[in-house]
């Protein structure tokens, strides 16, 4: 009888000691979130669209709930972070009314599928947000879709007869203080105690998604003088950003986090379609034809000129590069039509000579634009009825194709804004979030995992980017605010936690 | 000051199991004394060791019991300081067993069991959904068997295994916003068991068995997708929404060396080492027969998830005391081995090293018939979570309680 006692004593010695071990040693709802050393009561972001929560080339309410700085705001509120308000739009469409006209289309959507390909459109309806439409009071989310750099710091750019003539933007039309006002000012006014900037993307992604159509602005500081597809100056980006980090610092924000700029052509807006994506099987029968009546005689003409490494017969047992008009190229017009003429006639030789002057075929460096697919194959109204066909016998044009000369210009252009940008946050003393090095690891080929779902920066399948190729989906935005509140965790000694990305809006599937 | 011991043992009677998804109920008395095998009592000793068969003390004996087996399993995540918990629905798995001595050193038996399965129900929207959201797999084993008595200390006896199991497994596809549900109930495999069992002398059973490890083939499983139809084409569904695939889950094997000393003629003292071959198990691979949703570079519809296990030690120690003729009360504890690493935690079969306690007490009612009642509570240390093949980090800890009722007949 001792014996089953002291048994039962033992065991139960034993019981208590390894139920210690069974438990969590942190239970996460003991856990307090903590500010550390920064202060959310009143936290202001400002950027362009990706600060917006602008989606499927729209901004509308569940995107803009989506967007990183309300993302992250809502994480702030565990650690005192305050109410977060937004420029809400006023539906879930998107698009824009200014005057009765709509400004601004309504957001993309897949309609269906076709042989695997998405079919995808713009929602069909009628926009019902009115820039002028103003919406007063306490405002935390100041990302202004379109906004470059100097925008944020030009007087001006938020008065309503701007618009027409592209002096000012809708987005901050809608909630500008006044005619003159700046959106930096207009953001200090809230009197943050926190910030984010994110901005510099438009500095050169509108010359980039316009296939080069801009002029780089390098060594020209004056911004007044820019059109809107040209790559801005460094030192206007650099400037700008350190204006509104200077006026951020007297106006007592001294802590905030700052991002910098993603190389542009990692986004399926550029990655998307291949240089070569002319199949033997897509040109069929059309293939011999074409080698024998077009590119044949072309590359004779161009390789008398020097030039026959611009244009190779097409392959009939490989995928086959496109036909672009490359304006960095020697234009060969009158000397293609000088030796065409003889054997097409005056005026045949003349029209060869017009379209083929600045012809290659596309290289590895050159990016062909996400709407360029539908594009190559179309026909070319106007054109000779042999060579009409975009991409195949008529050259792209420049709006369609990111060249890798151009693409250069945009690398270098990036590359100066981020040197700027991080050597500012080192200056100012901010968190600083790589959000170049976070979008080429999901260029990668393995992505980034979340709780067992990959993403990667491929279109559609890839579920961070929307189907505009260029904006993020609300898991992407969450990646990226979890990139942001890991920053300003590490720099301020705050305890943020991260959100589950997977739990956010990806890319919507017809039902 | 009796029955103080035993309200103290029977309110620490609940019970637990063991790594993966293998599960140690196979016999109620065996379980109140920590699962020990080397019991030769009755029938049920022929899921132990088909030997232990020519030591039953009657012609004919028989064996049934069942358990209820609950489980809650806790995930947090430190980073976003989520947490969930599984609502997990109380496993039943049962057991019967017939020997029968055709001659004096010849017994035939026959044991039917269940010792693989789980289910395992994770919220639907929980942090790990992409993994598991519902999982849910059971293996029968038929089991024929024979065994010769050598001597009078000594037999040998064999058994082929058939076994029939189902999976039921339930997924979220979150990227196209779709959940996907696995399911195969007829998934089969043979393999055997063989053993030897001594009696030495009046104070002394041993039992040395091994139980092969059994390929199931789930050679004809289907995979139904609630997705968009838009996207069937694309995945090679048909117009159901539904592919197929062939996995093969293997179940393991077990060797197991059991000891029982009879300290009195009432008390004895038992004690068994199990070595389970998990290792086998170091990947699942499901290959469909046209969705293109695996992971493999040269043939996109061969999914090959890295599981990793390695092979556990079970050390077990029970005990039996005869409080009087008609009532035996027992004890046991035993110490069981996660077969995986941090590294290698699986969502969908989650397992924990774990510190077991049993207790039973039996009934002699009648003669030769026999009721036996048994728990058993497991305490699974908590672990951490750090499986990077998924992305899946945190901790996790559990809960499992364990009881049964058995009925033992030694006819005649």
């Amino acid at each position: 009888m001792k014996k089953i006692l002291i048994s039962t004593i033992a065991v139960s010695a034993l019981f208590f000691t390894i139920s210690c071990e069974t438990d969590f040693d942190t239970d996460v709802s003991s856990i307090q979130v903590t500010n550390g050393e920064a202060n959310f009561s009143k936290y202001v972001s400002l950027g362009n669209s990706l600060t917006s929560g602008f989606s499927n080339n729209a901004l509308y309410i569940d995107g803009q709930n989506d967007s990183y700085p309300n993302i992250m705001a809502q994480q702030m509120k565990l650690a005192g972070g305050g109410a977060f308000v937004q420029p809400l739009m006023a539906d879930n469409n998107g698009g824009l009314v200014l005057g009765g006209t709509v400004i601004q289309a309504t957001k993309l959507y897949i309609k269906s599928f076709t042989n695997g390909a998405p079919d995808i459109l713009n929602i069909n309806a009628t926009p019902t947000t009115n820039v002028a439409t103003k919406i007063t009071g306490s405002l935390n989310n100041m990302g202004i879709p379109g906004a470059k750099s100097f925008h944020l710091v030009t007087p001006g750019y938020g008065n309503i007869a701007g618009v027409s003539t592209g002096t000012a933007n809708p987005y901050y039309v809608r909630f500008s203080s006044s005619a003159t006002s700046r959106v930096l000012d207009d953001a200090i006014a809230q009197k943050p105690t926190f910030y984010s900037l994110w901005i510099g993307n438009n500095d050169v992604l509108s010359y980039a998604t316009t296939g080069g159509m801009g002029t780089d602005q390098k060594g020209n500081t004056n911004p007044a003088t820019y059109g809107p597809n040209d790559i801005s100056d460094p030192a206007v980006v650099a400037g700008s950003i350190q204006t509104i980090l200077e006026t951020f610092k007297m106006s007592g924000a001294t802590k905030g986090v700052i991002a910098n700029i993603p190389s542009v052509t990692s986004i399926p807006y550029f990655t998307t379609v291949p240089y070569n994506p002319l199949t033997p099987a897509a040109l069929g029968a059309n293939l011999s034809v074409l080698n024998a009546s077009l590119y044949t005689p072309l590359k004779q003409a161009l390789t008398a000129f020097g030039a026959g490494n611009r244009i190779n017969l097409l392959s009939s047992t490989s995928t086959n590069p496109v036909l672009i008009k490359d304006v960095s190229l020697t234009n060969l017009s009158a000397e293609l039509t000088l030796a065409l003429t003889p054997s097409l006639g005056a005026a045949t030789a003349a029209a060869f000579g017009q379209i083929y002057g600045q012809a290659r075929q596309s290289t590895g460096g050159d990016y062909i634009l996400l709407p360029t697919k539908s594009v190559i194959g179309s026909t070319v109204s106007g054109a000779p009825a042999s060579i009409n066909v975009y991409g195949i016998s008529y050259p792209l044009e420049n709006q369609h194709v990111l060249t890798a000369a151009e693409a250069a210009k945009v690398k270098a252009a990036v590359d100066a804004y981020n040197a700027s940008i991080k050597s500012l946050a080192d200056s100012y003393g901010l968190a600083f979030v790589d959000a170049n090095a976070k979008m080429n690891e999901l260029n990668g080929l393995s992505g980034i995992q979340f709780d067992g779902v990959k993403y990667t920066a491929k279109f559609v399948t890839g579920g961070t980017f929307s189907l505009d190729g260029v904006h993020l989906t609300g898991r992407g935005y969450a990646i990226v605010a979890n990139e942001f509140l890991k920053m300003i965790n590490q720099k301020y000694k705050s305890t943020l936690p991260m959100v589950e990305v997977n739990r956010y809006q990806g890319v919507t599937f017809p039902k | 000051m009796k029955k103080i011991v035993l309200t103290t043992a029977l309110l620490a009677g609940v019970l637990a199991h063991a790594g993966g998804f293998r599960v140690s109920l196979q016999g109620v008395k065996q379980l109140a004394m920590a699962h020990t095998s080397a019991h030769a009592e009755d029938a049920s000793v022929t899921f132990f060791n088909p030997a232990g068969m020519s030591f039953i003390p009657s012609k004919l004996s028989v064996a049934a019991g069942g358990f209820g087996a609950k489980s809650i399993v806790t995930y947090q995540n430190s980073s976003t300081l989520q947490s969930y918990e599984t609502n997990n629905p109380l496993g039943t798995p049962v057991y019967a067993a017939i020997a029968y001595k055709v001659l004096d050193n010849v017994s035939i038996g026959f044991n039917l069991s269940t010792p693989f399965g789980s289910t395992i129900e994770w919220p639907a929207d929980w942090a790990g959904r992409e993994i598991v959201q519902r999982l849910e797999l059971k293996a029968f084993y038929f089991q024929p068997m024979i065994s010769f008595k050598l001597a009078p200390w000594a037999s040998v006896g064999g058994s082929y295994i058939y076994a029939k199991g189902s999976v039921n497994w339930d997924k979220a596809v979150t990227q196209p916003g779709a959940t996907l549900n696995l399911t195969d109930d007829k998934a089969s495999g043979s393999g055997f068991g063989v053993g030897f069992y001594f009696q030495p002398d009046e104070k002394w059973d041993i039992s040395v068995a091994y139980r092969s490890p059994i390929d199931m083939e789930a050679k004809n499983g289907k995979v139904s997708f609630d997705i968009s139809p838009a996207l069937y084409p694309s995945l090679g569904l048909d117009a159901a929404g539904t592919d197929s695939f062939k996995a093969t889950l293997p179940l393991v094997s077990e060797y197991t060396v059991g000891v029982t000393y009879k300290v009195t003629p009432k008390w004895l003292v038992s004690a068994d080492f199990n070595y389970s071959g998990w290792d086998r198990y170091s990947q699942l691979t499901l290959d469909f027969a046209n969705a293109p949703i695996g992971n493999q570079p040269n043939d996109p519809t061969v999914l090959v998830s890295p599981k990793n296990f390695k092979s556990t030690q079970t050390w077990r120690v029970g005990t039996q005391y005869k409080i009087n003729d008609m009532i035996a009360a027992r004890a046991g504890y035993y110490y069981d081995q996660s077969p995986y690493t941090d590294e290698n935690f699986q969502a969908e079969t989650p397992s924990f090293d774990s510190n077991i306690i049993t207790a039973g007490l039996g009934f002699n009612l009648a003669k030769g018939f026999g009721v036996d009642v048994a728990g058993a509570i497991a305490f699974p240390k908590s672990r951490e979570v750090k499986n990077s093949f998924n992305n899946f980090f945190g901790q996790a800890k559990a809960k499992a309680y364990y009881f049964g009722l058995g009925l033992s007949y030694n006819v005649f």
